[in-house]
């Protein structure tokens, strides 16, 4: 239980993937302009995630190190996940066009997005990269921490469009207006997030 | 196993990993082929042809989401060639013959602002300091003009016209009809519905909304509509009837001799020609 509770608190909050690990800025900063598209881009990236995950895991565990390549661990997930999302693309395309409309244009955006890699690297091995403790890592573990760095990334996703909505009701100086006040916005997250850094698992 | 230790030579090492990406490749497009064989999607040849004539602008002025969802709705039959006001007559024909419907007759037609208020006309009723939206100033007692039809002009219509057809100056929303695609964005986002769409070759419009009658408009605007009926009268093709204070044009009979410009006491029915006769093309 008590691992459980440590990797879902990483993956959300105290170890958020775009506030504390910055992975994952070009769909936080391109897609966070109205919340529908956000929230359908952060389900998109928690399904590739915990599918990546799902794929790569065994592969890394059954076949990269029995045969010692682990070096080519990155290329190789690259590979994996892009194909995946391909795959996955064409099949949500066939069994459920609706699903497809709401979320196929977000489904190539993200193939081998840096915090899809990102879960895809962190899991493998043991946990001291996740959680700070060297614990034995299982697919189990492995695709918990996937679902939750996805449900931390919709979070952040969702709070950051809020704030872009409301901000465009607002006067804005004229340098300041677009672009430039969703960095500040996005800096003022990511300083609120600190806060759960001090979370000690 | 190690597959890197087979040898020691740097050159066959280098060659093993080209073999082990080239295998993974191939294996990997084997399975995405077979993927894409099995989960084959028929996409209907009409649509695509359907997509391909309409014009493109994706404004959702139809109600669709985009261009692709309004030519799949008009293949099912769930929506009209003539909700589409953006799309050409040319191609509209094409797209009838495709779907093996009759093209119905229809005039382009542009967007204009019923109003002529501006700041200058019509003043605030009091202090607006909100956010700057016509829907949110027109949420507040409707809007802070001194007349409840007046333009607020605040640029909601502005900001969704897809063709940047459209200008506020002094708190006074404008169409641009050249730049006009009709698509009704703007019709949609007016929270005082006053955008409607009248044919591209109308001579005449009425530039007021307001349904009240004369002494109240007069205590508000300059240039409303005081419902005097004169243009009524004055017309002599009959296209002029009053309804609810309000000339309504039937632009079938008017012929665009202008007389009602002339004797409106408001000068609120604008002619549409002095813009036609700047282009030496049109002699009217």
């Amino acid at each position: 239980m008590g691992t459980f509770i440590a990797i879902v608190l990483a993956a959300v909050l105290t170890n958020n993937f775009i506030t504390a690990k910055t992975y994952g800025i070009c769909p936080f900063l391109g897609v966070s302009k109205k919340t529908s598209s956000a929230a359908g881009m952060g389900i998109a990236v928690t399904l590739v995630m915990v599918l990546a995950t799902l794929v790569t895991y065994p592969i890394y565990t059954y076949v990269m190190i029995p045969l010692k390549i682990e070096f080519l661990e990155i290329i190789f997930f690259i590979f994996i996940i892009a194909s995946l999302v391909q795959m996955l693309e064409k099949i949500i395309q066939k069994v459920s066009p609706t699903l497809y409309g709401a979320m196929g244009i977000y489904l190539p955006l993200i193939t081998t997005n840096c915090a899809v890699l990102g879960v895809t690297e962190l899991v493998i091995g043991d946990m001291s990269k996740i959680i700070g403790e060297a614990a034995t890592m299982n697919i189990g573990w492995a695709v918990l921490y996937a679902l939750f760095a996805g449900v931390g990334f919709t979070l952040v996703m969702i709070i950051m469009s809020g704030m872009r909505e409301k901000l465009n009701y607002y006067k804005m100086p004229k340098a300041l207006s677009g672009f430039p006040i969703a960095m500040v916005t996005a800096c003022f997250i990511c300083m609120a997030f600190m806060v759960f850094s001090y979370i000690s698992l | 196993m190690n597959l890197l230790e087979i040898t020691n030579q740097t050159w066959i090492t280098v060659g093993i990993v080209a073999g082990i990406f080239a295998g993974t490749a191939l294996l990997i497009g084997i399975l995405i082929l077979v993927v894409g064989k099995v989960f084959k999607v028929n996409v209907d040849e009409k649509i695509t042809k359907i997509l391909n004539n309409l014009a493109g602008a994706n404004c959702g002025g139809c109600g669709c989401s985009g261009c692709s969802g309004f030519a799949s709705k008009l293949a099912n039959g769930g929506a009209e060639l003539s909700d589409c006001h953006v799309t050409s007559p040319e191609k509209k024909a094409e797209i009838a013959k495709l779907l093996g419907i009759e093209l119905k007759d229809e005039e382009p037609t542009v967007a204009v602002v019923h109003c002529n208020a501006g700041n200058q006309n019509c003043e605030d009723k009091f202090e607006y300091k909100g956010n700057p939206t016509c829907a949110s100033n027109a949420s507040l007692l409707g809007g802070n003009k001194a007349c409840s039809y007046a333009c607020l002009g605040c640029g909601d219509c502005k900001a969704v016209c897809p063709e940047n057809a459209i200008e506020v100056t002094d708190r006074l929303a404008k169409v641009d009809p050249d730049r006009c695609i009709s698509c009704g964005a703007c019709i949609t986002a007016c929270p005082k519905d006053i955008i409607d769409r009248i044919p591209a070759s109308a001579p005449i419009y009425v530039a007021c909304s307001s349904k009240c009658k004369g002494k109240d408009v007069m205590n508000v605007c300059k240039v409303g509509c005081i419902a005097c009926g004169i243009c009524a009268k004055v017309c002599p093709h009959g296209a002029i009837t009053m309804q609810d204070n309000l000339p309504v044009i039937d632009y079938t009979k008017c012929t665009g001799c202008l007389t009602c410009v002339e004797k409106c006491p408001r000068h609120i029915i604008i002619s549409r020609k002095v813009i036609a006769e700047e282009t030496p093309a049109e002699t009217a």
